[in-house]
């Protein structure tokens, strides 16, 4: 009986991924070296193999960038970002969490019931930082299953006392850490751990800056699947992956070979977590004639973005920079005050030459849901059209989707907005 | 003189329109959307040139459900775009519009206008049948009546009844238990339409009603429903000449602007 569950939830979570995939591949101007995150993606959620990663290296299930890579890597394990996308794993949680609750958290609870998923299964702890409510007892459920460490994320991040708050609870992850590896935390394990996660964050300087080009070398959705598969790829192993992709599109722009026509409406993707295989947005956005110019979400760039900021370079020195780091330039919007969002959305849209916002909003998901008024209005100062689009973890929404990015690219096409 | 053609496919019907170079309406044609889209648009164009006595259209653009598969059409535009152009013709003279209210057989939009006609925001009803054209035909068929007749009965009413539900299949079900409580169909209809203009008023930004508000689609066509928007937003609501035809006839102006 359980067996056949399974054999039903490989089949269906297998055609999902698949034909994910295919249409990333299908749209026009693909990279060649976009093709290792490709086959990152496939081996985790077609092929249903575990993540690769050195032998004897556990893995450790993460939730949220607000979970330092660098503390995982420095004592001997590897992180994995685990917040669920599958359609099939959502379905299966759907029966367990309440209607309301939302589908990412039901997507988790999935993974964690049905056990067919190595990359999944495999993890020998799980760190949820509670973000919001659903996090916190999503975080009390997995608890009750397997080892799990809960991050107690501040409410607020600018004064003193929220920062040794969070610092601490980066120590008491560190104590779960070093219990399933057996490796203790040093100034020097942490040293070269944030070593290696310099050098992807080089890359990934590297990457923005080319994204930042105009006509555009790459679109949106195939950099969102090179920074999808970052989560299931050993740290240095990616970065050499991207340093690659990063030369090839230094060298289209030198042939300028550019993704895409110059005049194609650049729209940016924010809001709730956008997480393979639920690539409906930026599929859609291409595919109805949209160029993806930039996203601004957390299975982005968000994580890596900031650089950890040293100023004693001491044990306690380092991980109060990595609690920093975690929380302080953030734009998650489980903190309550939240302008800094507004802020990095601004910057995007002079940089990337942002014409119309996608607002994603995944259902049940308040927080996302809240900024949004907030979000408009700045909009509206800026005479950018936003459009606030909520989804659920299947199929059934994709046409009504559909013509709702379609009219709003038109909008910005027909609308005369000379930007 | 150059012709130019707007089909709307749309889930009910397949609505075309034919304009010349000024924008004139020549002409408008309405089926059933069968099982062939294609041979019933090729069909309705053939019929509707045949009738003004034009054989030769310069340029046929598509919008509604089926746009993306009605070849005869040599390009498509979602219904939004469609909609904000086509009251460049329909609006009634003297009527700036500002918000279109479109009831359509399966959808119903709300689109913002600014000045010069561009689409500057606009919402949909997802998910639900609740407050279109097919929320109005089951009722009538319940109360044995047909579409035309449903506006002019519900007017007649003075006391409408409260009808709650905002889901089809419930709402029907409510409307069965009045009338076994005998009610008057006439008081039924009134608060068919007090509920359907409460849901689309919902999507309605009251910080946007800058400009008129005009009614398209083949919803406009029923004075009873226009009367619920009206009390419900307490505004003058005004229906767009060829309503049904809305988005056709933008269609074809688009189509005008292309084969030029």
């Amino acid at each position: 009986m359980e067996a056949r569950r399974r054999d039903r939830f490989d089949r269906r979570q297998t055609a999902t991924a698949e034909k994910t995939l295919r249409r990333v591949r299908a749209l026009t101007h693909c990279p060649q070296a976009l093709t290792p995150f490709l086959d990152t993606l496939s081996r985790v959620f077609v092929d249903r193999q575990d993540v690769v990663h050195p032998k004897g290296v556990p893995t450790v299930g993460t939730y949220c960038v607000m979970v330092p890579p660098e503390l995982i890597y420095a004592q001997g394990a590897m992180p994995v970002k685990l917040c669920g996308g599958s359609y099939t794993a959502f379905a299966v949680g759907d029966d367990t969490a309440p209607r309301d609750a939302c589908p990412l958290v039901k997507a988790v609870m999935g993974f964690e019931d049905i056990d067919a998923m190595p990359a999944y299964q495999n993890c020998a702890l799980m760190a949820v930082p509670v973000t919001c409510d659903c996090k916190k007892k999503l975080a009390g459920w997995l608890q009750e299953r397997r080892p799990t460490s809960i991050l107690h994320v501040p409410a607020n991040r600018d004064r003193d006392a929220d920062m040794e708050r969070f610092t601490r609870e980066l120590y008491a992850f560190s104590d779960s850490l070093a219990e399933i590896t057996g490796v203790p935390l040093t100034s020097e394990n942490l040293s070269m751990a944030f070593h290696r996660l310099a050098e992807a964050q080089t890359q990934l300087s590297r990457f923005i800056d080319l994204r930042r080009k105009h006509p555009t070398l790459i679109r949106g959705a195939f950099a969102m699947a090179a920074m999808n598969a970052m989560s299931y790829t050993w740290a240095p192993s990616w970065t050499k992956q991207l340093a690659r992709l990063n030369d090839e599109l230094e060298g289209l722009a030198r042939a300028g070979t550019m993704a895409v026509k110059g005049n194609q409406p650049r729209l940016l993707l924010t809001g709730s977590p956008v997480i393979f295989p639920n690539f409906k947005l930026p599929l859609l956005i291409e595919e109805m004639g949209g160029l993806l110019a930039a996203d601004e979400t957390c299975m982005g760039e968000r994580g890596l973005y900031d650089p950890p900021a040293i100023v004693d370079p001491s044990l306690n020195g380092m991980m109060r920079a990595l609690a920093n780091r975690a929380t302080r330039p953030c734009t998650c919007p489980t903190f309550a005050d939240n302008r800094r969002r507004l802020y990095r959305v601004r910057q995007m849209i002079e940089d990337y030459r942002i014409q119309g916002v996608v607002y994603h909003v995944l259902r049940g998901c308040l927080v996302y849901d809240y900024e949004y008024a907030a979000m408009e209005a700045e909009m509206e100062r800026l005479g950018i059209p936003i459009i606030r689009v909520e989804t659920d973890y299947n199929e059934e929404d994709v046409e009504q989707l559909r013509i709702r990015i379609e009219a709003f690219i038109e909008l910005i096409k027909y609308g005369g907005n000379d930007r | 003189m150059s012709i130019y053609a707007g089909l709307d496919g749309g889930s009910t019907y397949l609505k075309a329109a034919l304009i010349d170079h000024t924008g004139k309406v020549l002409n408008t044609g309405v089926v059933s959307t069968g099982i062939d889209n294609n041979g019933a648009a090729e069909a309705l164009l053939k019929k509707l040139t045949r009738e003004v006595g034009i054989d030769r259209i310069a340029y046929t653009m598509a919008t509604g459900y089926s746009r993306k598969i009605l070849e005869t059409a040599d390009d498509d535009v979602s219904e939004i775009t469609a909609h904000a152009y086509g009251v460049r013709v329909t609006a009634p003279k003297g009527y700036r519009p500002g918000i279109i209210v479109d009831i359509g057989g399966q959808d119903s939009k709300v689109i913002y206008l600014d000045g010069n006609y561009h689409v500057k925001n606009f919402t949909m009803n997802d998910k639900c049948a609740a407050g279109t054209g097919k929320f109005m035909e089951v009722i009538a068929q319940i109360l044995e009546t047909t579409i035309d007749q449903v506006g002019p009965l519900s007017l007649e009413s003075h006391a409408p009844c409260d009808i709650n539900s905002t889901c089809v299949v419930f709402a029907q079900s409510e409307v069965i238990s009045l009338v076994a409580r005998k009610f008057d169909r006439r008081d039924i209809l009134a608060g068919m339409h007090a509920s359907m203009a409460r849901r689309v008023v919902k999507m309605i930004r009251k910080s946007e009603l800058g400009g008129d508000i005009l009614m398209t689609g083949g919803g406009a066509l029923n004075t009873g429903l226009r009367q619920a928007f009206e009390d419900e937003l307490m505004r003058d609501v005004y229906t767009a000449n060829y309503p049904q035809f809305n988005g056709a006839i933008g269609a074809a102006l688009i189509a005008s602007e292309r084969g030029r």
